[in-house]
């Protein structure tokens, strides 16, 4: 058990080591590259030269890759190309509200989903079967941000019902009576998205699981069938659940950067958005990492759940079944 | 879904019978090819899905001579005209562009994007998976690190971010799709070859001193190329849902070029006066990807009609 | 004769399928008494599974209809009772073991877990209690350590092992009728023996009947009292173990007596293998089902199904040529 999870976090360690690698490339590429972050803008020529000398930028590249890992591990993470602002203090506060917005829709997603796919699984074709077949094939092929403006179209502007968009509205207390109607909304798209997947997932895993022989054998037991579901069953299936769950995890965090956007929800994602469109590389890079290290750091707790879940996992280890 | 015709049942020919099918039980030899196509095409939804993809294909192919306006001419006497007017069939929009030209014009954008990065990836992909599999070791152990950094960041900053840093022209955009797609046909490719390479024949085939390269492409990647298929289908989908969100984010196709995602983006601003506007562009890109999806299902369970098989109605007490 | 524990009649089981419904399972019957072997043998696909899942009532759960007949246990008709009701009787009066010894466990369920559950399912016995009986069944079908094995999960044991936790969980509520689905077709010879005997002196032990599924006619020399050969979902031969075993008259029976090494083989010939294979059940031939793989078929035996012909004391045939008695010395003659 130890060493299994000596060895993820070993292999998690490695993968975030090499995110941070293909960031620093990709600044290093970047036209003006880590000059253009790091240096006061205008500045003179002598002027700029002393300071990309006192700032290391003139050493050779992987000294340079050093001093910024070491900066990003103190909590440097640069600053704004525009204003000068420490790119920390931008960025932490909207980590905050996308955690809000993705952890709610995740949530209903998940409480809906798998209960819906595990009925479903135990009455194939029936008509809830039918209505979740297609939510999943309108969920996979609709664009989120689409869906999101139709909604605001109905909602906000037709019938009234609910903010257009924002977390709170302006003027007001920000407490939860304030942001719950301007959650509806963006919560709705994004819960339609992984409802699509997730209860797709959740019945398959769970079909392929009820055609297996120890469920015929907790049967032969004489075992009443809710509890061949419940408690033979599901467990079973949870385990190829779980690795999607982990695997999902990048479109958690990035996909909110389309309804954020739609939604003008002051999160990560439309912070992103709004911080390509202004060419600020310094924030890019610091919000590809952040979100690197949330995903590696889920998969790894996603891989624990999994060693808790399936006893198998600490002989024969992921890699090898999941290939 | 009840209409799909779910293949042969479990206990026709001799899955019941157990065995293999004796000479004199072989029936009329036909290509697997030719059973999977017959076997799509008694599948409804993947027959639809053709044809609407073909219906947008030849849109797009033609757009030049069914568009009755240039979608790029503004008419600012014309502008926001309603729907049905006249020779505006769909309006037009705030600068009195042609709705139903402009929606024309994009499909070409879409289906381009769509159908090249699907390509793109899927050479690099195989590429890449037929490497790892076949040499295994540090080559392998090397892509698969970087088949992980690529599922640990999210691919939608990742596409924004280089963007962003190269600079958004068509022929970018669609390598920079290909570029953060590849990694499911790497996967699958690698896992095939991985089975593959402690056959029997493959060994073979090294004995008979066949060359790496004849023994990846003839004997190997063949085996793989139904899953690939499938793949690459269903990529044709993400990548046009992809074009059309960086298009309505303003990070893709840049005007006067338009797409569905760039005029998506344009009718939310003007969603208070014509809310019809945003319905368009949205619907088009539901049913392409939806049709495309079809198809990709269709195909699946054609090639690999056993796992579609609708298994035996199931109840619970008599 | 007294009344028999179990019996079986014309019960015939059917499945949906395009075509329509496919018989897998045609006018079976047969008796089983209690402390006897029952053995029902014959090739993968003629429907002994199918049988034995219908007597647990399982077969529903697989897509599979009673279509007619009756299955009398103590008198009660099975086919008649309701899932509800089966439960009650599943692994408690009935038990069955499958198989695929490692695929019939839970692998997320330590194996004296899965045995206690049977226990607390059917006899209002605390946990505690229901695990000291799993040990105690495991020590009974030789597990050795088995409070140490009884905390460990399926993956860690080897097949025969996990062969022995099926049966002592099959066992643990001492059924009267055990069925059991080739049980050592998964195994090694040696493990197969072992389990073999282990299957004798439980059922000795427990004075129970034993339904046992077959396609190895050796195995049921070994174990049987009685044996019922089937084909394409009919009986073709029964018999008491010497009616069958000395005297076979079906060409199938002899087909799958001379497949066994040893019997009747001299050294050095090719083991006998009945040529071609079962057919679907979608595409049933006319006449007797056996008649295209039977070296002996006439016309007769393409055109019409052979009637039951019972040769005496309870040895009875479904096959045309057993109407003749010299038929059968030529049978034997000639192959």
């Amino acid at each position: 058990m130890r060493e299994y999870f000596l060895r993820r976090l070993l292999q998690s360690l490695l993968v975030l080591f090499l995110v941070s690698l293909v960031t620093f490339a990709l600044i290093h590429s970047a036209p003006g590259g880590p000059v253009r972050i790091y240096l006061t803008p205008g500045l003179s020529q002598e002027a700029a030269k002393v300071q990309a000398h006192n700032l290391g930028l003139d050493q050779p590249i992987p000294i340079q890759y050093v001093r910024w890992l070491g900066d990003l591990l103190q909590g440097n993470f640069g600053y704004t190309f525009k204003n000068h602002i420490p790119v920390a203090k931008i960025l932490w506060p909207t980590v905050g509200n996308t955690l809000i917005l993705m952890g709610v829709a995740w949530f209903l997603s998940l409480i809906i989903a798998i209960p819906w796919g595990i009925y479903n699984s135990t009455r194939e074709y029936c008509l809830s079967d039918q209505t979740a077949a297609v939510i999943s094939y309108l969920g996979f092929a609709m664009p989120t941000f689409w869906f999101g403006i139709l909604l605001q179209e109905l909602f906000s502007l037709k019938l009234n019902w609910l903010p257009l968009s924002d977390m709170y509205t302006m003027g007001q207390a920000r407490n939860i009576l304030n942001l719950l109607p301007h959650l509806v909304l963006p919560v709705t798209v994004l819960t339609l998205g992984f409802l699509a997947a997730y209860v797709k997932y959740s019945r398959s895993s769970m079909l392929e699981v009820l055609f297996q022989d120890y469920i015929r054998t907790a049967r032969a037991k004489g075992m009443p069938e809710r509890r061949v579901v419940f408690r033979h069953a599901l467990r079973n299936a949870l385990i190829p659940i779980i690795t999607v769950l982990g695997l999902d995890l990048p479109i958690l965090v990035g996909g909110a950067a389309l309804t954020e956007s739609v939604f003008n929800w002051p999160g990560m994602g439309r912070l992103f958005v709004e911080m390509a469109m202004a060419r600020e590389y310094s924030v890019l890079m610091a919000i590809t990492l952040l979100t690197a290290v949330i995903v590696i750091l889920g998969n790894f707790l996603a891989d624990i759940l999994y060693a808790i879940v399936d006893p198998r996992v600490q002989l024969a280890g992921r890699g090898g079944r999941s290939v | 879904m009840s209409g799909i015709p779910l293949g042969e049942s479990p206990l026709a020919g001799n899955s019941l019978g157990g065995g293999n099918p004796g000479p004199e039980s072989a029936p009329q030899v036909v290509s697997l090819g030719r059973m999977a196509w017959r076997r799509f095409l008694r599948n409804p939804f993947a027959v639809a899905g053709l044809i609407v993809l073909l219906f947008f294909v030849i849109a797009a192919l033609f757009a030049r001579f069914i568009a009755p306006f240039n979608p790029a001419r503004i008419d600012l006497l014309a502008a926001n005209l309603p729907l049905g007017s006249g020779a505006h069939i769909l309006g037009t929009d705030e600068l009195g562009r042609d709705i139903f030209s402009r929606l024309l014009y994009s499909s070409q954008v879409s289906l381009l994007v769509g159908f090249s990065v699907a390509f793109v990836s899927v050479f690099i992909g195989t590429l890449i998976g037929a490497v790892s599999g076949y040499f295994g070791g540090l080559i392998d152990t090397f892509f698969m690190r970087m088949v992980d950094v690529f599922n640990s960041v999210p691919l939608l900053f990742l596409n924004i971010l280089m963007l962003a840093i190269f600079g958004s022209s068509f022929v970018l955009l669609i390598c920079i799709l290909a570029f953060t797609s590849w990694m499911g046909v790497a996967r699958l490719v690698r896992g095939t070859f991985l089975q593959l390479r402690e056959t029997q024949y493959v060994e073979a085939a090294k004995a008979l001193g066949t060359s790496n390269w004849r023994i990846i492409t003839y004997h190997m990647i063949r085996n793989a190329t139904a899953p690939i298929i499938v793949n690459a289908t269903l990529m044709i989908g993400g990548a046009i849902l992809s074009e059309a969100a960086l298009s309505f984010l303003g990070l893709g196709i840049q005007p006067p070029q338009t797409s569905w995602g760039q005029m998506l983006s344009n009718a939310q601003q003007y969603m208070l006066t014509d809310p019809l506007q945003a319905v368009y562009p949205g619907l088009c890109i539901l049913v392409v990807v939806l049709a495309v999806n079809f198809i990709g299902d269709g195909i699946q369970s054609a090639i690999d009609p056993r796992r579609k098989v609708r298994r035996p109605r199931r109840r619970l007490g008599r | 004769m007294k009344v028999p524990l179990l019996e079986i009649r014309d019960l015939s089981v059917g499945f949906q399928a395009e075509q329509g419904i496919l018989k897998a399972v045609d006018r079976v019957s047969l008796k089983m008494e209690e402390g006897k072997t029952f053995c029902l043998v014959g090739e993968s696909g003629s429907g002994k599974s199918v049988t034995s899942l219908s007597v647990m009532r399982l077969i529903d759960y697989d897509g599979g209809d009673i279509l007619s007949g009756e299955i009398f246990f103590h008198g009660e008709d099975l086919v008649r009772k309701s899932q509800e009701e089966m439960i009650k009787l599943r692994g408690y009066k009935l038990a069955m073991i499958f198989q695929e010894p490692m695929s019939a466990l839970n692998p997320v369920f330590t194996v004296g877990d899965q045995i206690a559950e049977a226990v607390m399912l059917h006899q209002n016995k605390g946990k505690k209690e229901a695990c000291q009986d799993a040990i105690e069944m495991l020590r009974l079908v030789g597990i050795p350590a088995p409070e140490v094995r009884a905390r460990q999960y399926p993956h860690e044991l080897s097949g025969g092992m996990c062969q022995r936790v099926v049966i002592a969980m099959a066992l643990v509520c001492k059924p009267e009728v055990l069925i059991a689905d080739e049980p050592t077709t998964a195994l090694d010879v040696t493990v197969q023996a072992q389990i073999l005997d282990l299957l004798r002196q439980l059922k000795a032990e427990l004075n129970m009947a034993i339904l046992l599924i077959t396609h190895d006619m050796g195995v049921a020399a070994e174990v049987a009292d009685q044996i019922t050969v089937m084909y394409a979902g009919v009986m073709v031969e029964e018999g008491t173990v010497e009616q069958v075993f000395s005297h076979p008259y079906h060409p199938y029976t002899l087909g799958l007596l001379k497949s066994i090494p040893g019997y009747e083989s001299k050294r050095g010939m090719d083991l006998y293998a009945i040529p071609g294979n079962i057919p679907s059940l979608a595409q049933l031939p006319q006449g007797c089902r056996f008649h295209p793989r039977c070296v002996l078929a006439q016309e007769k035996c393409r055109l019409e199904e052979p009637v039951p012909h019972d040769l005496g004391s309870g040895h009875m045939v479904k096959c045309w040529l057993s109407e003749s008695a010299e038929m059968s010395e030529s049978t034997a003659e000639k192959r």
